[in-house]
């Protein structure tokens, strides 16, 4: 303890002080880290924050069950239910149905309507109405038939009257007091099958149920819901709840006793298939996220490093007075614990800001890509905040422990040095060029390497490898750029250019660590530009040649409901009245899970489809697949699905889509972007032999003219088609295809808007640290620059002489900054998205953004020079220049 | 800085130790036993390809209570020989006992706590750290050597009254004279009552007036402490207190007088 006191006690003298005399130097460093920090946490909250929603969304929607009976591609018979309520095996089943519908308008937000059966869900869920409902009288919706007169009114189970009064329901509380509603009040809700009025009974209490979805739901009977959805003798799932008694056999006899296509499956599967989707998505960004924070490091190493080296004569004194090395290096790691520590807390309110602005991007980006989200409110995980802690502080410890180490090699015998002479010459860095050539050179073999259970470790640690070995060959590129350019700059430029790019050359490791954090924030802001270019440039490509269709009809919310509900027989019969305006391709889309991967199984004509659009195939070719695939002897699947499941060309495609079986093979992969997994495509004509089942999910329109002006005349079909539909309009969607393309790209561009954030911070530290030990390089350099002047240099040529080493050490930084973003492009596109994601894009350089964008970083840096410029002036060179 | 009048004589604090006349090393019957010995010491200096000699072959015997003036031209050595002395370097051969320690056997750890215990030193350029008060220079070491804090500032206020410097204990170096800040670096020296002083050209940067009372500061440690006093210069000013003057040049002691 004691020996703790003395040691804070020379901290504060020797540390704190000399960090608060720098006061300036010591803040930009805080606000680099706190920026780092605030970033790195705020982006795992808000990504936390979405999957706790998830995972107690499907938590609460399972309740107690242990296992789930489910058709998978279509729905469970209802009739099954007797037998699992009696089998010796089952506590307790429960029927379940859920589907999103809108109050009133098209543009209402949808939410969740969960039918079940009040009694029979007892056991497995807990859901109770917040308020009893009393016996009062209520006004007539002009549709609903009358209430029975005799109606059971329990105040004490008004979740009774959900099934003694149809079209009834109770809501959850985010969506009771979102969309207004009251007790006893009445509200339309639209679904594809048709719209209904149902009285709101009140709301949920605040338990069980009523967490899913963060409480936008609303629970009726199931009768209700197969009325009103069209669905009767259905339902989605049957959830069990098994005898505590039941043994394994048990379950396999129950099983063995389902008929074909209906499994049994157990709940957590799809939490488990939901949370590996954003698994993904979250790693990815705590790694961008991280990048702030590595940055971040660069200016602690680069601050310590400075002190430790213009402190060089005061080590000298404390070892000289019985100072131990280990005394010296405690005290340079404490410098970095304290800007850790610091930066961390600084990085509260920082983060408190960016994590509102964060966790709507994030959920929606979530809701948008892979599992439906809707995040309340903030969750404050300790084991977060702890991890955020822990990480600020060890990235700082790491900071400073070559700095501090650096320290404690200081000889006490300098003491006895009458000068002090703060500037050494750098190390030469071969040593370090030639561990940071190795380190790039492991990069490939890394690369081919496979990820790991779906985390391309290898693909990190290769980025790790090539930002590390970028950043250690900088002091020795800077050594030749040092060596070769002066007598160049003497010519062109005169002598103070000379003199700047001699110090280059001089002073090795020290500039070397602010041009490592230059060559990284760089190289991410080229990779990520790349990257992002080619996956936009890629996605307008599949747009345009796949997703090509001139207009566009579904089932009203089939992307939210997944497809579930097909377009009504009668929708259909209107629709292919319009066969001679336009070619009409129906498919059908069914959302399955080979193993725990999801993907939608799609059903199309192919023939019809290579009149007007391609796949982009990265393997095969439709010209010559066509027949295979017009006779059903083979799918094709994207690439996603090929990445995550190991299905490719040459392996079999097998599924059980109700009381279908497949056992095809793959013939092509192609490339596709939708959101929420990979495709399978198979020939529509052929599925419906197979299954008896002609239902379509939508219709694709193409008009067959190529020179007609296309938006006008989709336009026009559009508002034909409404009129034929009539009132079944309220279920479908109509889309111009040009809309839908737009909607895609529009949807793309808010997903990389948080990418896009969390580069600017990045750079924003990159240019921080760059400002900050460029100033302060300058500043211990006073007395050679003061010297100069006595030598009878004027001040204007110093401030070139500063000017030029700064241009010199930002172009170096963005040209090996480039070079490495270029191969960290590589990296991020056919590794980490690969391994990650399932996906790669066409490789496309976005040259305009980049030559932009460079010049601008080279003039934002040379522009820090400026201030300390003024500073060296400043103090009188008379006393700077004597000895003491 | 407005220059203030140095303090006269001081009067030892009353923890001084009353001590005999010193009397030159040697000589028998002298009954003082033997501070420092050095056999053949030697130290040689690698400067990229070539090799620098900073002493040669030196013997030396110091004992207990002398004040040993150094005296040498620039590059005479008496620097390298301060340093060897002080625990700041190593020999490169030859043997080294002071204070019953063996200097070039020690461990990195011993001659830390060697440089702790047994020697203060006191710099031409003072080495003050410019960012701590006087007071909390002259505690440093004693706070370095693991002593309490309330203990050590309260020496340390006592030296700095003894050196007529009490009303200076709140100041940075940048706001002494370079008497004031010599006379703290001797404080700084003191404060872990060492068995050696050693001052490697302590009037190198004063004038004439501060400089000689430097000296006679140093003198009186001698004298009323006891302290083996080492002091490398080329003024004259240490003449008149030492008790022995070594002469070195080129490394190797060329002459040794007892002067007292």
């Amino acid at each position: 303890m004691h020996e703790l006191a003395a040691f804070l006690h020379l901290w504060l003298w020797f540390g704190v002080r000399q960090l608060r005399i720098h006061l300036w130097r010591t803040l930009a460093v805080l606000v680099g880290i706190a920026l780092g920090a605030a970033v790195f946490t705020s982006v795992r909250l808000a990504v936390e924050a979405s999957l706790d929603s998830f995972t107690k969304s499907v938590d609460a929607l399972s309740g107690k069950s242990d296992w789930t009976v489910l058709c998978p591609g279509g729905r469970v018979p209802e009739a099954l239910l007797a037998g699992l309520v009696k089998h010796p095996a089952v506590q307790a089943a429960s029927p379940l149905s859920t589907t999103y519908v809108q109050i009133g308008e098209e543009t209402a937000e949808p939410f969740l309507l969960i039918g079940l059966d009040p009694i029979l869900d007892r056991p497995l869920r807990t859901w109770q109405s917040a308020s009893p409902v009393s016996p009062d009288s209520f006004s007539n919706p002009p549709s609903n038939p009358q209430p029975p007169s005799s109606a059971i009114r329990n105040p004490t189970l008004p979740w009774l009257e959900l099934m003694t009064e149809p079209y009834t329901m109770i809501a959850g509380a985010q969506l009771y007091d979102a969309a207004r509603l009251q007790d006893r009040s009445y509200v339309s809700l639209v679904h594809p099958h048709g719209t209904g009025t149902f009285r709101v009974l009140g709301r949920l209490a605040a338990e069980g149920l009523a967490m899913v979805e963060g409480g936008k739901i609303a629970v009726t009977d199931m009768a209700t819901f197969q009325e009103f959805t069209g669905t009767h003798g259905t339902v989605d799932r049957i959830d069990l709840m098994l005898k505590p008694a039941a043994a394994a056999d048990g379950l396999e006899r129950l099983r063995a006793e389902l008929p074909p296509g209906i499994v049994l499956e157990q709940p957590s599967d799809f939490k488990e298939s939901g949370r590996l989707m954003v698994r993904s998505y979250q790693l990815n960004l705590s790694v961008l996220s991280f990048v702030s924070l590595f940055v971040g490091m660069f200016l602690i190493y680069s601050l310590i490093s400075l002190h430790a080296i213009s402190r060089r004569k005061e080590l000298a004194i404390l070892r000289s007075l019985g100072a131990s090395s280990r005394l010296v290096f405690l005290l340079f790691l404490a410098e970095g614990a304290f800007f850790g520590i610091l930066g961390w807390l600084l990085a509260i309110p920082l983060g408190s800001f960016m994590v509102r602005y964060l966790l709507g991007h994030v959920s929606s980006t979530i809701s948008v890509l892979f599992v439906r989200v809707e995040v309340e409110r903030l969750v404050l995980d300790p084991a977060e905040v702890l991890l955020s802690f822990l990480t600020t502080l060890l990235v700082s410890l790491l900071a400073a422990w070559q700095p501090a180490h650096e320290a404690m090699q200081v000889a006490p015998r300098e003491a006895l040095q009458a000068q002090d002479y703060p500037y050494r010459h750098g190390t030469s860095g071969k040593r370090l060029a030639l561990f940071g050539f190795a380190l790039i050179a492991l990069v490939w073999p890394l690369s081919r390497l496979p990820g790991v259970d779906g985390v391309p470790v290898p693909g990190y640690v290769a980025t790790f490898f090539l930002f590390t070995g970028f950043s250690l060959i900088s002091p020795r590129v800077l050594q030749y750029i040092g060596k070769l350019l002066p007598p160049v700059l003497r010519h062109l430029a005169g002598e103070p250019a000379y003199l700047g790019g001699r110090h280059i050359r001089d002073a090795g490791t020290r500039i070397a660590i602010s041009v490592g954090a230059l060559i990284t924030a760089t190289a991410l802001f080229v990779a990520l530009v790349i990257m992002v270019h080619s996956f936009k440039k890629t996605v307008e490509l599949w747009l345009t040649q796949t997703i090509s269709g001139d207009l566009y009809l579904r089932p009203r919310l089939a992307a939210v409901n997944h497809y579930r509900d097909t377009l009504a027989p009668e929708t259909v019969e209107i629709v292919k009245r319009f066969s001679e305006q336009a070619d009409i391709l129906p498919y059908r889309r069914i959302y399955l899970h080979y193993g725990t991967v999801p993907y939608q199984f799609e059903l199309m004509d192919f023939e019809g489809f290579m009149k007007y659009a391609q796949f982009l195939f990265l393997d095969g070719d439709l010209q010559q697949l066509l027949p295979q695939l017009v006779e059903g002897r083979g799918v094709i699947v994207s690439e996603v699905f090929a990445n995550q499941t190991g299905t490719g060309i040459g392996k079999h495609f097998q599924a059980r889509i109700g009381n279908v079986r497949l056992d095809l093979p793959v013939v092509g992969i192609f490339r596709d972007y939708r959101s929420q997994g990979g495709a399978v495509y198979y020939s529509m004509q052929r599925f419906q032999d197979l299954s008896g089942d002609p239902s379509w999910s939508g219709v694709r329109f193409n008009f067959t003219d190529p020179q007609m002006t296309r938006d006008d005349a989709a336009n026009l079909l559009r508002n034909e088609l409404l009129q034929a539909l009539g009132p079944l309009q309220y279920g479908v969607e109509v889309t111009l295809g040009r809309e839908l393309r737009q909607m895609i790209l529009r949807i793309f561009d808010e997903t990389f808007a948080i990418t896009t954030v969390l580069l600017l911070i990045a750079l924003a530290v990159a240019t921080l640290g760059i400002t900050s030990t460029l100033t302060v390089l300058v500043l211990d350099r006073t007395r050679q620059f003061l010297t100069i002047l006595a030598c009878g240099g004027a001040r204007g040529q110093v401030r070139l002489m500063i000017l030029w080493e700064a241009l010199i050490m930002v172009f170096t930084g963005e040209i090996l900054g480039l070079a490495c973003g270029f191969t960290l492009s590589y990296l991020l596109i056919f590794v980490i998205n690969r391994q990650s994601f399932g996906w790669t894009f066409l490789y496309t350089v976005d040259w305009p953004a980049l030559l932009l964008a460079l010049p601008l970083i080279l003039a934002t840096a040379v522009l820090a020079t400026l201030p300390s410029g003024q500073i060296v002036f400043r103090t009188p060179p008379a006393r700077v220049l004597r000895e003491w | 800085m407005t220059s203030r009048k140095p303090p006269t004589a001081p009067t030892p604090p009353a923890s001084s130790v009353p001590g005999s006349q010193p009397a030159c090393p040697g000589l028998p019957g002298s009954g003082r036993q033997l501070q420092i010995e050095a056999r053949g010491l030697t130290r040689i200096y690698q400067l990229g390809v070539s090799e620098v000699v900073g002493i040669d072959n030196i013997d030396l015997q110091i004992s207990n209570g002398e004040l040993v003036v150094l005296k040498g031209n620039s590059g005479s050595g008496k620097s390298t020989l301060l340093a060897l002395l002080a625990g700041l370097d190593q020999p490169t051969r030859g043997g080294l006992i002071v204070a019953g320690r063996n200097l070039n056997q020690a461990t990195t750890r011993e001659l830390t706590q060697y440089r702790r215990e047994t020697v203060g030193v006191v710099f031409q350029s003072f080495n003050l750290l410019p960012t701590l008060t006087v007071l909390e220079n002259v505690s440093l070491p004693a706070l370095l050597a693991g002593r309490a804090f309330s203990t050590v500032t309260a020496k340390a206020s006592e030296l700095l009254a003894w050196l007529g410097l009490a009303p200076r204990l709140d100041h940075l170096p940048a706001q002494l004279s370079g008497g004031e800040m010599q006379r703290t670096a001797i404080a700084r020296a003191l404060i872990n009552d060492p068995a050696i002083i050693l001052a490697d050209e302590p009037t190198g940067n004063l004038d004439s007036l501060n400089g000689r009372i430097v000296m006679e500061l140093l003198g009186s440690v001698n004298r009323n402490l006891g302290t083996t006093i080492i002091i490398a210069t080329h003024s004259d000013l240490a003449d008149s207190i030492a008790t022995t003057a070594i002469g070195l040049k080129d490394g190797a002691i060329i002459d040794s007088v007892c002067t007292s």
